[in-house]
Parts: C-alpha cells; sequence; structure tokens
C-alpha cells in the first residue's frame, strides 16, 4: 500500500513522532561532519544530506552495550539485566543502511536470540529514503541492497519533488504512518509508476564503483585464492580495524566488566577480527596470527558461498563506507578486485 | 547521545575524531570527515580512544599518604599540604623539581614551567619523553636552525618521493603510515631506511639495510651520490656501473645512485625521522644527516616537500613549545636568551632563576621533592625502573594525574584531574597545528580540570595565575611564546582545523656532517651480534593504552607469556644457533650479562637483536648508557 506525503507536511508528521520517541537523522555537526543525532524539531531534518559515515547501527549495536548489573549483596550478587527499550524513528536512513540492519536483526534473532540488540531494534522504526543518484563510493546494486528497496523497510519513502511516495512494509511503519492520520493520501497510480521509472534511472548511474561479488565468492569459497595474494594485501592494511566499526554488517564484540560505585556493568564491546589478539587464546596461541589470516577471515565471513547459503546475502551491503574509512587500501571493492583478478596493484 | 568533536590522544599526527557520550558517560567515537589530518580514517587507538577513560583506573578524589596508606582529603588540605611541604623543602635548601608530560595539554605544561620557574624558582623543569626525543630535535634544530616540521602530513600522500627512516611508521604512526601507502599507491618512490623488513619496507620502491644506529652511514652515502649526481648533471639509473663501488665502505652502490636520482629529481619529496636509536651522539647525527639531506636538495622548505620529526605522544611538540624542558622558555627558546628572558620576565611580574636545570633523569635521581603531571616516568625514560627506585627515595612526591599509574600509586600527594576526554584545553601536534579539546563528559568524583589545580598551586606560591578557563591561559601563553601569539582568539575563529603555527626555522643549508663511525665495526668475532633497543614508544605501558579493554590486549598477553621480556632475533639466526621462540639466551657485552629469552621474527637482518622498549630494563646490564652494543649471544 502506497501513500503520499505532501513535503510541507513531513515536519508535522515528525513532531507526532517525537511525542512517541526519540527521532533519529543525519544532521550536520559543527565540524561540517554529517552524523545521525537526535533531532529537536520536525523541521531539523535536512533531507539532501550525504549519508553519514558513521552508520547507524550505533542506534541497534552501541560501540559500548551495557547488558546487565551486577551487584554484590553481602554474599550474594545481584544480576539485573539492563533495558534499553525507547522507542526511537530513524529517519532519513538510507537502503544500504535499512539492509544493515536487516542483517543484523536476522543474525541476532538467530537461536539463542539476543534479546538486548532485539528490544532496541524492535523499538526501532525505520524511514527510509530511496537514492535517486548513487553516491560517490557507493555500490549497493551489487549487493541487492539498493538504491530502492522493495523489502526490509518500515516505510520507504522517494522524493516525487512535492511530495513523498511513502511505500509501508511493515505493522512499525503502518504504525508510524497511522501517527500521521490526515496527512498522508492514498498515492496515485501515476505517482507509483514515477517511483518506478526513478529506480531505474537511479540504477542507470551506477559508475566504475561496482564490485563483483560472483567471481571473488567463487574463488573464495573454494580456497582459490593464493595465500601470496593474502600475503601481500596484508601489506596494504593497517589493523586499524575501521571497516569492522563502520560496516553496517559488522557484529563482533568482546565483554567487558566496568566497575561503577561499587557494581560492575557487564558490557558487550564492539570488537574487531583484523586486530591481532582478537582470537589470542588464554594458552598464549592465536590460531590467526598474520594479518593476513585474519584479512582472509574478514572476507571469508563477508563473501564466501558458505555464509551466503546461511545468510541470504554476502556481508556487504555496498554503502562504500569502507573505501572511505581504510587507513590502507584494502577495502571491499578493492579486495574482491583483487580476488578476481588474482593479482593486487597490478 | 552527544558527539563531541576533540583531538586524540595518543600519537602526534594529532588526528580529529567525534568522542560519543551517552547518559554522562563514554560510549564511543564517530570519525569525521571534514577534520584536516584524519579525513574520516582512524588507527586502532583512535576508534577505541573513548576507552581508557571509561574504563581505566580512575583518580577520584584528592590523597595524602599517612602511615604509608594513601587516604582521601579535601582539596583545600591536600593543596595546603603540598604547599608547606614543598616550602619546607625549598627552606632547607634541597633541590625540587617538576616533570610536564608529552600528553598533558599545553595549559597544563605551561602551568607546569610558570610553576616551577616562578614558584619554585628552579630550572628543573622537564618532561620525560624529550630524553627519548631530544637528539631528533638537536638533530634537525642543527641543520635546519629549527627543530619545527617544515612538512605537512597532509603533505605526504601527494609526495613524489619519500624517505622514511623505518622504525615501524605503521604502529608507531598509522596515519602518516596510511598517507605513505596512498603516496606508494599514486606512483610515488618510497625509500626506507633500517634494520628491518617491515610492512613499509616491503612495499618500498628501494629498502636500503642498515644496522641500528648507523643509518647516517647509508644517508652520507646518498649525499655523496646526490653531489656527484648534481656535479656531473648526468642521469644515472641501476646498472650504471660507473656508480658501483665498494658496498663495505658505504660509497655510492647502483641503489644509492638510483635514490639519489628520485630525489634530486623530485618536485615534492618527504623526509620523515623518528627517533632512533644508536650509541653516544649518533641519534643526534642520523637525525642531522636527514634533515642535511633534505636542505641539500632543496626540499627542507620548499612547497609540499620537507622534513617531519616523528614525535610519539600526542602533545610533545606542545610540551617543548610550552618549554617545560630544562634549558628552554617558553616558544622553544633558549634560557640563555636574554630577550625571551625579559619578555618572560614582564609577563610573569618576577626575575626568572638563571642556574641551569637538570634533565629528566638527573632531576628524578637528584631532587629531594618533585610535582609530576600526568606522567609515569619509568615507562617513558630509558633509565626505566633505575627511575621508579628514584621515585621511591624522594622525600615528598606530588602527582597530577587522571590515571592510577605506578607512580601516582606512590606519590605522597595525588591530586585527581580530568582526562583528554573531560578537558579543556589544546594538543600541538608534530606538524604544528594547535587543536582544541573539548569535554564529552565530566570528570569523575572530585577530579579537577589540571590547569585549575596548577593554578592554585601558582597562586600558593605567590605565581599570579588568575584564569577563569583554560582558554585564559591559552591566551597568557600567547603572549608568553611568540608562535603561540593570538592563538586563542585564532582557534576561536578556525575551529575544527585547528591554526598552524608558522614555521620559524631558516633552513640554513646544512654542511655535510663529518664522516661517521659505523656501528658495525663495533662487532667482533667475539661479540658478533648487535643488540639495540628498540625506540618505538612503549604503548603497552602507557595508561591510555593499558587501560583500554581492546587496546591493551595484545601488550598483556605479550607480557604474561615473557614476564621476563625478550629479544627478537631474525630467523636465520635462530636456525643457525638452533634458537625457537622462549628459549633463553645469555647476551654478554663489554659491560655485562643478561639472560633473556628470544622471540623469532622474520624481518630482522642477520646479525641483530632487538630488544623492545618495554623489556629494555632486562637488558640493562648489556646496554648500560647506550641504546646498542656488540654482544655475544650463546644457548642457556
Amino acid at each position: 500500500m502506497a501513500f503520499a506525503l505532501e513535503k510541507k507536511a513531513v515536519a508535522g508528521w515528525l513532531e507526532r513522532l517525537l511525542k512517541l520517541g526519540e527521532v533519529i537523522a543525519p544532521t550536520r555537526s559543527p565540524t561540517g561532519d554529517v552524523l545521525f543525532s537526535n533531532i529537536r524539531s520536525g523541521s531539523d531534518v535536512a533531507w539532501d544530506l550525504p549519508n553519514p559515515l558513521h552508520p547507524p547501527k550505533e542506534f541497534v549495536l552501541p560501540q559500548t552495550d551495557p547488558l546487565v548489573q551486577i551487584k554484590g549483596n553481602g554474599q550474594h550478587h545481584e544480576v539485573e539485566a539492563i533495558h534499553d527499550s525507547r522507542r526511537r524513528f530513524l529517519v532519513n536512513a538510507r537502503s544500504c543502511d535499512v539492509k544493515g540492519i536487516a542483517f543484523l536483526s536476522r543474525m541476532h534473532e538467530m537461536e539463542p536470540a539476543d534479546a538486548s540488540y532485539l528490544r532496541r531494534s524492535n523499538n526501532l522504526t525505520i524511514i527510509s529514503v530511496a537514492c535517486p543518484t548513487p553516491c560517490p563510493s557507493g555500490f549497493c546494486i551489487c549487493t541487492d541492497s539498493g538504491p530502492f528497496l522493495n523489502d526490509s523497510y518500515d516505510a520507504q519513502l522517494t522524493d516525487l519533488g512535492e511530495s513523498y511516495l511513502v511505500e509501508v512494509g511493515s505493522a512499525k511503519g503502518e504504525a508510524a504512518v497511522a501517527e500521521g492520520q490526515g496527512l498522508f493520501r492514498r498515492a496515485s497510480d501515476d505517482e507509483v509508476s514515477q517511483r518506478k521509472r526513478l529506480e531505474e534511472t537511479a540504477k542507470r548511474h551506477f559508475g566504475d564503483e561496482t564490485c563483483h561479488f560472483g567471481a571473488a565468492m567463487r574463488r573464495i569459497s573454494t580456497g582459490r585464492v593464493p595465500d601470496a595474494l593474502w600475503e601481500k594485501m596484508s601489506d596494504w592494511c593497517l589493523e586499524c580495524g575501521g571497516c569492522n566499526v563502520i560496516c553496517p554488517t559488522c557484529y563482533c564484540f568482546s565483554v567487558k566488566d566496568l566497575a561503577r560505585d561499587g557494581a560492575w556493568v557487564r558490557c558487550r564491546l564492539r570488537d574487531s577480527c583484523q586486530y591481532a589478539a582478537f582470537t589470542l587464546e588464554a594458552s598464549g596461541h592465536n590460531p590467526r596470527p598474520e594479518k593476513k589470516d585474519r584479512m582472509k577471515r574478514r572476507f571469508f565471513h563477508k563473501v564466501s558461498a558458505q555464509y551466503y547459503t546461511r545468510d541470504g546475502a554476502v556481508g556487504c551491503v555496498g554503502c562504500g563506507r569502507c573505501v572511505q574509512v581504510c587507513l590502507g587500501a584494502t577495502h571491499m571493492p578493492a579486495v574482491v578486485a583483487a580476488i578476481r583478478k588474482g593479482s593486487w596493484h597490478e | 547521545m552527544l558527539a563531541v568533536p576533540t583531538a586524540c590522544p595518543f600519537c602526534s599526527c594529532g588526528c580529529g575524531f567525534h568522542l560519543l557520550a551517552r547518559e554522562g558517560q563514554l560510549s564511543g567515537v564517530a570519525p569525521s570527515q571534514t577534520h584536516p589530518v584524519s579525513g574520516g580514517q582512524l588507527c586502532a587507538r583512535g576508534w577505541s580512544a573513548h576507552e581508557a577513560a571509561l574504563w581505566g583506573d580512575r583518580l577520584r578524589q584528592p590523597l595524602l599518604q599517612r602511615d604509608g596508606k594513601q587516604e582521601s582529603v579535601s582539596w583545600d588540605e591536600a593543596l595546603d599540604y603540598v604547599a608547606v611541604r614543598l616550602k619546607q623543602l625549598l627552606a632547607a635548601g634541597k633541590p625540587v623539581g617538576v616533570l610536564g608530560s608529552a600528553r598533558a595539554t599545553n595549559e597544563e605544561n605551561y602551568l607546569a614551567g610558570k610553576f616551577a620557574r616562578v614558584g619554585l624558582r628552579t630550572n628543573n623543569l622537564e618532561f620525560s619523553y624529550y630524553s627519548v626525543c631530544a637528539p631528533l630535535l638537536a638533530g634537525v634544530e642543527e641543520v635546519c636552525g629549527t627543530s619545527a616540521a617544515s612538512l605537512r602530513l597532509t603533505d605526504i600522500a601527494s609526495s613524489q618521493v619519500i624517505l622514511l627512516i623505518e622504525g615501524d611508521l605503521a604502529e608507531t604512526h598509522p596515519r602518516a603510515a596510511g598517507s605513505v601507502l596512498r603516496a606508494v599507491e599514486n606512483g610515488a618512490h618510497l625509500i626506507t631506511i633500517g634494520c628491518r623488513e617491515t610492512q613499509l619496507a616491503r612495499v618500498s620502491s628501494l629498502h636500503l639495510q642498515t644496522t641500528p644506529g648507523s643509518e647516517d652511514v647509508v644517508i652520507n652515502g646518498l649525499l655523496d651520490a646526490i653531489a656527484d649526481l648534481q656535479r656531473s648533471r648526468l642521469s644515472v639509473s641501476v646498472g650504471n656501473n660507473a656508480c658501483l663501488q665498494d658496498p663495505e665502505t658505504g660509497k655510492e652502490t647502483a641503489a644509492l645512485c638510483q635514490a639519489a636520482e628520485w630525489i634530486t629529481r623530485a618536485e615534492r619529496a618527504a623526509f620523515l625521522i623518528p627517533a632512533s636509536c644508536g650509541q653516544g651522539d649518533q641519534p643526534r647525527k642520523i637525525a642531522a644527516a636527514v634533515a642535511t639531506l633534505a636542505a641539500a636538495t632543496g626540499h627542507w622548505n620548499n612547497p609540499g616537500s620537507g622534513v617531519l620529526p616523528l614525535l610519539a605522544r600526542s602533545n610533545a611538540r606542545g610540551a617543548c613549545d610550552m618549554a617545560v624542558v630544562h634549558d628552554r622558555l617558553p616558544g622553544y627558546e633558549r634560557l640563555e636568551d636574554s630577550r625571551s628572558r625579559q619578555r618572560l620576565e614582564n609577563l610573569w611580574g618576577k626575575k626568572l632563576p638563571s642556574a641551569q636545570g637538570w634533565d629528566a633523569e638527573t632531576l628524578l635521581q637528584s631532587v629531594s621533592g618533585l610535582v609530576v603531571v600526568a606522567d609515569d616516568p619509568p615507562s617513558v625514560v630509558p633509565i626505566g625502573q633505575e627511575a621508579m627506585t628514584a621515585l621511591g627515595r624522594l622525600e615528598f612526591l606530588v602527582v597530577l594525574d587522571a590515571f592510577a599509574t605506578p607512580t601516582a600509586r606512590i606519590a605522597h600527594a595525588l591530586l585527581p584531574i580530568s582526562s583528554f576526554a573531560e578537558t579543556e584545553g589544546t594538543f600541538t601536534n608534530m606538524e604544528g597545528r594547535v587543536q582544541k579539546l573539548r569535554p564529552a563528559t565530566n570528570p569523575p568524583g572530585e577530579a579537577r580540570h589540571g590547569w585549575q589545580v596548577l593554578a592554585e598551586l601558582c597562586v600558593r606560591f605567590d605565581a599570579a595565575a588568575s584564569y577563569d578557563s583554560a582558554a585564559d591561559v591559552l591566551r597568557e601563553i600567547g603572549q608568553a611564546a611568540p608562535q603561540y601569539a593570538g592563538i586563542e582568539r585564532h582557534l576561536a575563529a578556525d575551529g575544527w582545523s585547528g591554526v598552524l603555527l608558522q614555521n620559524p626555522g631558516n633552513g640554513k643549508s646544512g654542511a655535510h656532517p663529518a664522516s661517521t663511525t659505523r656501528a658495525e665495526s663495533q662487532t667482533s668475532a667475539e661479540r658478533p651480534f648487535l643488540l639495540a633497543r628498540d625506540p618505538a614508544f612503549d604503548w603497552g605501558s602507557d595508561p591510555l593504552v593499558s587501560f583500554s579493554p581492546t587496546l591493551s590486549r595484545d601488550y598483556r598477553a605479550q607480557r604474561k607469556a615473557f614476564p621476563s621480556g625478550f629479544v627478537e632475533i631474525g630467523k636465520n639466526d635462530a636456525d643457525a644457533l638452533a634458537l625457537r621462540t622462549g628459549r633463553q639466551v645469555k647476551l654478554t657485552s663489554m659491560d655485562g650479562e643478561a639472560v633473556v629469552p628470544v622471540l623469532v621474527t622474520k624481518d630482522l637482518q642477520p646479525g641483530l637483536l632487538l630488544v623492545p622498549y618495554a623489556f629494555r630494563d632486562r637488558v640493562s646490564n648489556v646496554l648500560r648508557n647506550d641504546s646498542v652494543a656488540a654482544v655475544r649471544i650463546e644457548r642457556v
């Protein structure tokens, strides 16, 4: 079911959502950066900003995620779960990030389900905006995660000039649209076909920044990437872990207790499979001692057929963030290209 | 969620990022694409920068030692007690001193200097890391007239030639290493000079093997080749036999000729020099040789070209500029410079002490009373545990710190201050970019800002210090240090990019440095190996790393696995000696011996043993006061 919403009515709708919970959208910070942050009024959303470099997974899987509080009580300890059940609306998110959070949710819904994550994601309504033009380093067309979506969103907006076409994809999306009662109208057939045309145009605009996963997947899945190539590529990685931090689909973590006022807060900390001690055993043995081993592991998880079969998607949504944050040169498109060609920088 | 833009507290590249906070508690880091240094990229330390302030053993209350135990007291009681005890020592004619820090802000260091010079009337003032970086700065200053960088970090990526004295840039300065990789991708010629085949050596166009402490031999060879090239104006390339000479003498080889040609022809060339090791005066000579090379080829201060001394800690340059250095005044001017003295005396309204102060190591071992600002000297100064022993012998030790470091734990008076994540102030990175720190949360417990505590101490010693904010202190710094004139105003206007200090140097083209002895000549049949102390900064002992769960993992595991340290040995040597990792060896030099396990590595050249800075105490008998020594190695 598709609706239409006049642009001048959007602020009013967001005002109503603000009464229900936090509304998060890309905003321009004083440094000139674009960051996802809480907005205070419905007119605070700048719709034409580029996608923030720091992904919105921060709102379902924060870098420091308090899970339980442990209090000493005489001879015993009391353990109490920490609940973040705030209702949040993520507005003006891009298709890639919608797919990223859908990927994270599939992972965290698997048994044993992750209650802490699901509490946040179940309370998060994503109102995304389809991309009429690809972003400079994005390649979502190669990962089935944009520029327009046919699933995974709660509500997807398409810019039609004076108004937005609003597609509802879930009960949460329906509830959000219901809050805007009186502001929405049924979309006309013409508006729906206009959206289709925009999608076709957007797809045609993808240029060189594409990523050919198919060939890479065949080679990675069958162990046909020579060790020498991993070794060579690893000389171009500086082990910053930035690719993991900003990847919308990365979720690896470690656990650590934070002492606070005589109690402990057990936290999940975002971690990186590229760090040397990520797989270090208590014995002192490290199954992935070399950087090339860790790189191989990362790309096996992201691109192999084994994981594709399990997850139904490659572990990449084509947002292009790793292209921007990689301190070295081993971001997703570069490594996929090297695997496909069988050579690096040649 | 709050996102507060601030400067990175780790290395001296000075990246910028946002600290994230939820409900008054730090929770993460978000990158900044608009920051001129980091441009959206960060290293592992940067991505986990919030951790130490959040997870660290933080100091929350002023503590005074009573009956051997540190007990919490009020701020007034603590400050009064500190004043009384220091005044007692002064009255008894006992020497006192102050140690600033390369991880303290400019404001903290400036006031630490003012407190020492006006309050305690002494030039016994230094920062621990200066004992590591002083030879590097002296070597550059000798040639260029200034120790300040003449190359911007942002110039590296567009360099055509990069000459890197390679410790392990990828580990010590990942941001700079990233720019080097970018330049190589763009077709730049990277020349690395060092004793191990590191990551950057592997991607280089030319790696010139050398032994620690004799890098200048290669550089002087390069200078000869350049002089020949400039005389003959001939193009040379590898394979030109006229250029091939005896490698034993360090004279021109085809490789040197090729490097000389790249450097001479380049319009934009970068010269990156870290603190190095070597016997006696070698580290200074190595730095001077590189600076001479840059000056002789016209690259010292050409747009896009220049020399970049690679300082390890975030505010090492700032600590120099604020002159927490025994023989310098703010602006890094010489203590004996009468104009500078006059300027300071007018500003501070007091006569400055004229007697020479002590450097950090002498100071630690000679004073009776010591004020340490935000540092743990034993983990930083080359003498290591000797410094800990010296601290333990002090009659009165005052420590201002955010973290419970080993030094803080033995303080007679412990004054808790805010960490980088809670403070206001500025850092100056190694290229001279002054940047603001902005608080993301409140300091824990009763901790106060370092500049406030130091100002209170100044007041108790009759040194005028009435400031309402860190910006007030910065305004005064603008009057004290000429390069910082108007800095507070400029920073307020320029904001996120910080302010780049003007380079005061004259780049006088240096004379060809005197020929140097090669360290290999000191090895002999009896002592055929060279043991060197790795000069790379030991981040594992820095509270910003050791208190971060993610960042300390590697170091903790390594220190647990090797409680008595280790020395690194190349694979071929290890095979020849039938050594495996963990196997104990006895090292014997002219000075003494030590038994220590080895760690076998792939990238170290034969005949060389390298001891990580963290484990330098394990071989202090062998190295004595040097950082390189010829040794015999035996299985035990």
